[in-house]
């Protein structure tokens, strides 16, 4: 899987890649509005990771150009600004995702699994894992074909995971991926114990085996 | 307070006042004196008149004796008398009241008078000559009451010049100050004011001019600073942030420094935070919001509340809630739901174990309660980083930034302590 981030911040780039390549995934960087265009014009990429401010340009422009030459890459628009005139404008060109910085590793990682997962599988979009079965867009779990019902969150939950496979997740990352935007005002965490609690107990309850570690005062880890 | 113009106007009816009472008694002096000096001008004329009559005359001593007596009876201002002195004494002038003699009034009359000695034929006579003065506070009264008259003209030409002078010469002024009290720096539109004949009034506007442009370009940067360092302190932070996410990778942390990286994610987090109420705060003051639509305030905050549910529910709360049938308000949806979160957040947060969180939503009014021990300052409650309370960190944006949504819409916001519940309202 080829990655393409365009981001002006090298360090940020540089750690995305880093926790990305243990996926299989081939990352590439483009640092300006020109290094940017050129490499979308030569090569296709399972997902273009996008910063609006980049020296040189808008990187709305990049995803016009994108549109105009027909590319089907997937866009995650990764910015500063997080207002949601920017979300709307960046989705309305045609990004399939927007992440406001600051953002959890994590919480990218399940951004570009699903994104790739829609570009590649359309339709039928299911995800096989042992002895779990996740269809992506009509939001069903089974457990050795039996269907386990989870709520949304539980199931978001679960997509985080299985985004992040055999990686610590933590705590605030899980806070952040229930709650959104509003997570940092809340200063008890004790509902993201609940909500793994129960989506775990549905899952062993249906026979899947435990993959799912507690990292003890840190976080958990999907092992597989 | 005064008003500019009537200023002047008490202390030059005061002056005019004093300079016309003033006036008075340099009149009467005047008066008096010409009055008198004329009378007795008179006085000598009748003198030498009577001398030479009667020096014309040629009678006898008999005859002379009844024409004496006689004159003294038909001329009652006059009076003859044969001098016992044999040598003429100088004239000598007087002023006498008297008793006036044709009514029964008791009134005094002023006379002026003329002691003389005049000779007729080769006799010394003493000849007194009075005549009636007017009384001295006749002529004051007069003086006093004319003084009045003048000075009530000029108060009544005093108002009426000084309404005109401001309606008309002052108008650019007023033009200046109105527009002046209407400037709103956050509009970010430059004021334009009456131009205007008059030099100092121009010199007024151009210092206004000057003044306003400097302070909508500090303004503006000022914004502009936030705006951009809010900005640029996302992507270090975001490096910060992925920096921890790799560290927590590592597999030969001990459970110790797992423990410590992953609790640096918390201040991390308030850092952001801080910095994206900063931003928004400076976005409402910027208008950077569209303008308004309807919203379904009913939806709206079920929405929330189905959001919030678990943390609604959480630390035991009790949660009642009276929401109206769709209520609706022309607002920008974002803002009323950052709005509404910031208060059920601040809710959640501040209450304590076991307590109640009350919502209370009516056409004009938006109500959240929660329990609480003590009243806050109200005074500083809404002010930007100031926390009431210690026990939870926070931005210290959350209710700067209801107040300034509030604003954007002319909504009032109030705080109050009412049976041991801290409550916030909106009123729409």
């Amino acid at each position: 899987m080829k990655i393409l981030i365009i981001e002006d911040e090298k360090e940020l780039a540089y750690n995305i890649s880093v926790y990305l390549s243990d996926e299989n995934y081939l990352c590439e960087f483009a640092e300006t509005f020109q290094q940017a265009l050129e490499k979308i014009e030569v090569y296709h990429y399972d997902c273009i990771l996008l910063d609006l401010m980049l020296p040189g340009g808008d990187g709305l422009k990049i995803l016009e150009e994108l549109k105009k030459q027909d590319k089907q890459d997937g866009v995650i628009i990764i910015s500063a600004k997080d207002s949601l005139q920017d979300k709307i404008a960046g989705l309305q060109i045609g990004a399939d995702d927007y992440l406001a910085k600051p953002f959890h590793l994590s919480e990218l990682a399940a951004r570009i699994y699903s994104v790739i997962r829609r570009k590649q599988f359309g339709n039928s979009n299911i995800i096989k894992l042992h002895e779990l079965q996740i269809d992506l867009l009509a939001k069903t779990v089974l457990v050795n074909n039996e269907p386990v019902m989870l709520t949304k969150k539980e199931f978001d939950l679960l997509l985080l995971f299985i985004g992040n496979k055999n990686r610590v997740i933590s705590k605030s990352a899980l806070a952040e991926n229930l709650s959104g935007d509003i997570a940092d005002m809340l200063d008890n965490h004790d509902f993201v114990y609940a909500h793994i609690k129960n989506m775990k107990k549905k899952l062993v309850d249906a026979g899947y085996q435990n993959y799912l570690k507690t990292i003890y005062g840190t976080g958990y880890k999907w092992e597989a | 307070m005064n008003k500019l113009l009537n200023r002047p106007l008490k202390a030059f009816t005061l002056y005019a006042l004093l300079v016309l009472a003033c006036s008075i008694p340099v009149y009467y002096f005047i008066v008096d004196y010409i009055w008198r000096h004329e009378l007795d001008e008179y006085n000598e004329i009748v003198k030498s008149r009577i001398e030479s009559g009667l020096n014309k005359l040629s009678l006898d001593k008999d005859e002379w004796a009844k024409t004496i007596a006689l004159w003294n009876k038909t001329q009652p201002g006059t009076k003859i008398e044969k001098s016992l002195l044999t040598e003429s004494r100088p004239d000598s002038i007087y002023t006498i009241m008297r008793q006036k003699q044709s009514e029964n009034e008791e009134e005094l009359e002023r006379f002026r008078g003329l002691s003389t000695y005049i000779k007729v034929q080769g006799d010394l006579y003493h000849l007194t000559i009075e005549i009636n003065v007017e009384e001295a506070h006749e002529t004051v009264f007069a003086i006093a009451a004319v003084t009045m008259l003048f000075f009530i003209i000029l108060l009544a030409g005093f108002v009426v010049l000084n309404r005109r002078i401001s309606t008309q010469i002052w108008k650019p002024f007023q033009s200046t100050l109105d527009r002046l009290e209407a400037f709103d720096l956050n509009s970010q539109n430059n004021i334009d004011l009456e131009k205007s004949d008059i030099q100092e009034f121009e010199q007024l506007n151009q210092a206004l001019y000057q003044l306003i442009a400097k302070n909508i370009s500090t303004f503006r940067q000022q914004k502009e600073f936030t705006e951009n360092a809010s900005h640029e302190l996302q992507t270090p932070l975001a490096v910060l942030k992925s920096k921890i996410d790799l560290l927590m990778q590592n597999e030969s942390l001990t459970e110790n420094q797992s423990e410590l990286i992953a609790s640096l994610n918390i201040p991390l987090s308030r850092v952001s935070r801080i910095n994206k109420n900063l931003l928004l705060l400076a976005k409402i003051e910027n208008h950077q919001f569209a303008e308004g639509e309807l919203i379904n305030m009913t939806e709206l905050v079920n929405q929330n509340l189905d959001f919030l549910e678990e943390h609604l529910l959480a630390k035991n709360n009790k949660v009642e809630i009276e929401i109206c049938e769709n209520c609706l308000i022309t607002a920008n949806k974002s803002l009323v739901e950052i709005l509404l979160v910031n208060l059920l957040l601040n809710a959640i947060r501040h209450n304590h174990e076991n307590g109640t969180i009350r919502i209370k939503l009516t056409k004009r009014e938006l109500t959240i309660s929660n329990t609480g021990v003590e009243a806050l300052n109200k005074e500083t409650l809404f002010k930007r980083f100031i926390t009431s309370s210690t026990s939870t960190p926070s931005s210290g944006l959350g209710l700067a930034i209801v107040q300034e949504i509030a604003q954007r819409y002319k909504w009032k916001v109030d705080y109050q302590f009412v049976n041991q519940f801290h409550q916030f309202s909106i009123q729409f």
